[in-house]
């Protein structure tokens, strides 16, 4: 059964999230570069937001040990300022990334 | 051929003819098998596992597997499920007339900024203080007592799950006779809280509930 | 609405069918120093990645 008031907010929510990944990519090479420099910086954002979730499920489960939080702790700074720097490297804004939940049709 | 495991169950009966089961100690395991070149994340797979699941728990309750777990045999289920199975037997036994119910709601309040990880001087203190966001998010307290006067007094137990920092979550193990009672209070909630956007879905195997940390 | 509360019932069983669970070790796996984190959704994205590739060959 599903009862809901559902609301956009709620569909942000549901977890199942992916970046928006363009269908379709020009083949002119400067368009081609930025395209692909967007795919992968979008896949490991998606990627570091996933493992970001992971790790507070973890922590929420309450059975890590103090080493273990420091190392997933370390591990999601270092994987923030590596995004950083691509985006810098890239020339590339958060909003250039497109990141939003999109709906599960991008799926297909 | 892998197979995919969907889930563990007490009896074979529960799994056959449904799915193909694997004996793993004292407990059944629920496969699919799959091509070994077929990428686990195909949407026509997923959308079948699923409704394998779905007829699954019409048979009976079971702890459900997070997917993307394959072996390629009895032995290799056995090796990785050793010293699980136990505890999993116990489960089963436990709540074998229940399933889990699970009501979504959005926060009551935009989340606060997210920490700034140059503000903390380890990567645990910076983890911590992204956790303690999550925690810090709630419904409305109304909503809430609608809820907790609704819902939560047909369900044998009840858990508040901080996910993330947009929703909460609650998750219910409610005896199979009392799904009817969920859905006339899940409709009555919708009635008096016609603003709060939720969502209640179910029933499900369990989830929530046959995980170890949470006893 | 009936679209709509279809890709609902959609989303919602894809997160309890992806998102939980118990988890045993499998090679969908991304780990951090010994801490297991299962990720599986990265396979969606790599189906994904493979269509994009696929048209973007056409």
């Amino acid at each position: 059964m599903i009862i809901t008031n559902e609301d956009e907010r709620l569909r942000e929510s549901l977890t199942f999230a992916e970046p928006s990944i363009p269908e379709r990519i020009s083949a002119d090479p400067e368009v081609v570069e930025n395209g692909l420099a967007k795919l992968v910086l979008s896949i490991i954002e998606l990627i570091r937001r996933l493992l970001e979730r992971q790790a507070l499920r973890r922590m929420d489960g309450g059975n890590l040990t103090e080493a273990e939080i420091e190392k997933l702790g370390a591990a999601l700074m270092k994987l923030e300022e590596k995004m950083e720097e691509l985006k810098r490297v890239f020339n590339l804004t958060d909003d250039d990334l497109n990141l939003k939940l999109g709906p599960v049709r991008s799926l297909e | 051929m892998k197979s995919v495991v969907i889930g563990i169950h007490l009896n074979r009966e529960d799994v056959e003819p449904v799915a193909e089961s694997m004996k793993v100690s004292d407990v059944f395991a629920s496969v699919v098998g799959v091509a070994d070149d077929r990428p686990l994340g195909d949407r026509d797979l997923l959308l079948e596992i699923a409704a394998i699941r779905g007829r699954l728990l019409d048979k009976a309750t079971f702890i459900a597997v997070r997917y993307g777990f394959t072996v390629r045999d009895e032995n290799e289920l056995a090796i990785k499920c050793s010293g699980l199975t136990a505890r999993w037997r116990e489960l089963l036994v436990a709540h074998r007339d229940e399933v889990e119910m699970t009501l979504k709601a959005a926060a009551a309040a935009a989340p606060p900024a997210r920490p700034d990880r140059h503000d903390f001087p380890s990567g645990a203190a910076y983890l911590r203080a992204l956790h303690d966001a999550t925690q810090t998010i709630h419904v409305d307290p109304e909503f809430r007592v609608g809820i907790e006067r609704t819902l939560v007094p047909i369900a044998t137990q009840h858990r508040w799950i901080h996910r993330d920092t947009h929703s909460v979550e609650l998750a219910m193990l409610v005896g199979r006779r009392n799904l009817d009672a969920i859905r006339d209070a899940g409709e009555k909630l919708r009635r008096d809280f016609a603003n709060a956007p939720f969502l209640l879905s179910g029933p499900w195997p369990l989830e929530v509930f046959a995980n170890d940390h949470h006893e | 609405m009936p679209e709509q509360t279809e890709e609902i019932t959609l989303l919602e069983t894809l997160d309890h069918l992806l998102d939980r669970g118990v988890v045993i070790a499998g090679e969908a796996t991304i780990s951090i120093g010994d801490v297991d984190l299962l990720y599986l959704g990265l396979n969606i994205v790599l189906a994904n990645i493979d269509a994009v590739i696929r048209t973007s060959q056409k």
